[in-house]
């Protein structure tokens, strides 16, 4: 599903990615771990094209990096979900309005729309906070209406970027067990994170990045 | 469809939450545009009455004295056919002796033996809207007929009335283009204002799969509903500067101003091209 080939993104300044080559399979759970800077968030980048890779290729959901156009690049997010450290919600928009985002950009039906939130924001404990604003929410709650955004779509793989980055450890554990649910659904679910302890316990397979240098391990 | 009009709703909504911005660009383009519409409203009015002075212009053709009234109207029926010419009266011999005593109250037969007045005819033009009248052409093409013995025109005050409202309507058109322009710049500022203010409604809108076009059209919208807002407020201001003038207008015994509907449906039409410009052109330079 997603195929990194020798695939090398670098910038000044900064590690990048360099010469990365691996796999991942549908429903897998991909934690990445390294310290700040080593490259997870343009690891991240490459696989929602937002960093086209200037050697080797990326290769997502059959779309490549060597060919894709940056029409299909909107095609291929449709089928990515995306979570941030900052949760990147609107903020004069009801968690309702968020979740429904991505519906509305692929043309789904206002009546479509409706029943699609109602029942991701019923599955993630927001039912009563659909029509409050972002700042009105807690931040393990915003994070989760960014997870409902990300998942409302019905996404073959969720990226989630330091998801726990600034939340407290009881909602950092929440949204782990969130992600969990998610790929236990059949959604491949990709982590990036530094804080180790966090997820050293949980049997995921690891990916740990140093400057930019992608080790792939058991966990 | 759902699309579409949630597309719509955005840019409407978009236009609620800048609403001071959005307010002061509609106000400005409606007073800018005001002038547009005095101006073109103005224009409207002397093309009128430019018209009405067309179609009193007349040319006189007198005929040879051995033209018969038959042949006469035949030259006539001739003159008639020509491009630009819209009527023509005969006047034979005889009722041009009748207008000489209606005129002079004298019968030219009491002190001549013959009636030397010629048969001749008067030739009315066809309205021409915003083109100079062309009388030159047809008065040359009159002179070179046969058995015309001369052609009389009030050449000068045609002249006079052709060239005053060719260059008010030089001025005004040129007036006219500089504001629209200005319109599209201003457009376009409210436009590249908005989308920064929305740079992260941009940012999401691309990382949840929205094509450019999604993300552009709500803009476009934006700008066409400022330029809307401003036709309809000049359109407004430009009903209020009829009236105005109208009532100044009454005390000097002036012919009225009147409202033409044309020239505002215009106005709109081309302020809603202008704004499609300027929020296109904003959308092109900050989102690709």
């Amino acid at each position: 599903m997603i195929r990194f080939s020798n695939a090398t993104f670098s910038f000044k300044g900064s590690a990048g990615v360099s010469d990365a080559t691996f796999s991942v399979d549908e429903g897998e759970f991909i934690c990445i771990i390294g310290p700040t800077g080593a490259g997870k968030t343009t690891l991240l980048r490459m696989i929602y094209m937002d960093a086209i890779p200037q050697e080797g290729s990326v290769e997502v959901a059959g779309f490549s990096s060597d060919k894709i156009r940056s029409k299909q690049i909107a095609l291929l997010r449709r089928k990515v979900g995306m979570v941030f450290q900052d949760f990147e919600l609107l903020d004069d928009r009801s968690v309702f309005e968020n979740v429904a985002l991505p519906l509305h950009v692929i043309g789904m039906s206002r009546e479509d729309v409706h029943s699609k939130v109602d029942i991701v924001l019923d599955k993630l404990g927001l039912t009563e906070k659909s029509h409050n604003l972002p700042h009105q929410l807690s931040g393990g709650e915003q994070q989760i209406v960014s997870l409902a955004r990300a998942i409302v779509k019905d996404p073959i793989v969720v990226l989630a970027d330091e998801p726990t980055g600034n939340l407290d450890p009881a909602a950092s554990f929440k949204i782990l067990k969130l992600l969990e649910a998610i790929q236990e659904s059949g959604t491949a679910v990709l982590m990036a994170t530094h804080n180790y302890n966090l997820v050293k316990d949980r049997n995921y397979r690891f990916f740990e990045i140093i400057k930019g240098q992608v080790r792939v391990s058991s966990g | 469809m759902d699309k579409f009009i949630y597309l719509l709703m955005e840019g409407y909504r978009s236009l609620w939450r800048a609403k001071l911005s959005t307010f002061s660009s509609i106000v400005t383009i409606g007073v800018t545009l005001s002038f547009v519409g005095f101006g073109a409203m103005a224009t409207s009015n002397l093309a009128r009455l430019a018209n009405e002075s067309r179609t009193n212009y007349t040319i006189e053709v007198f005929f040879t004295q051995l033209t018969t009234d038959s042949e006469a109207q035949e030259i006539m029926n001739e003159i008639i056919s020509m491009d630009g010419v819209r009527e023509g009266v005969l006047i034979t011999k005889q009722e041009a002796a009748e207008i000489y005593q209606k005129v002079f109250d004298e019968n030219i037969y009491d002190f001549l033996d013959r009636n030397p007045l010629p048969t001749s005819c008067e030739i009315k033009l066809e309205e021409s809207g915003l083109e100079p009248a062309e009388i030159e052409p047809v008065v040359k093409a009159i002179e070179a007929m046969d058995r015309v013995e001369k052609v009389s025109y009030p050449a000068k005050a045609i002249t006079l009335i052709e060239n005053y409202f060719q260059g008010i309507l030089s001025v005004v058109a040129l007036i006219s283009m500089a504001i629209l322009m200005g319109t599209t710049v201003l457009v376009s500022n409210t436009i590249r204002l908005t989308i920064y203010s929305r740079k992260d409604l941009i940012r999401i809108l691309k990382l949840v799969g929205a094509t450019d076009q999604f993300v552009k059209i709500p803009f476009i919208v934006e700008g066409i509903i400022v330029g809307i807002a401003g036709g309809v407020l000049s359109s407004l201001l430009t009903y209020l500067f009829i009236r105005t003038a109208n009532s100044f207008l009454k005390f000097f015994t002036l012919p009225q101003l009147i409202w033409d509907w044309r020239v505002i449906i215009l106005l709109l039409l081309v302020v809603v091209l202008f704004s499609i410009l300027g929020s296109r052109k904003a959308v092109k330079k900050l989102l690709t």
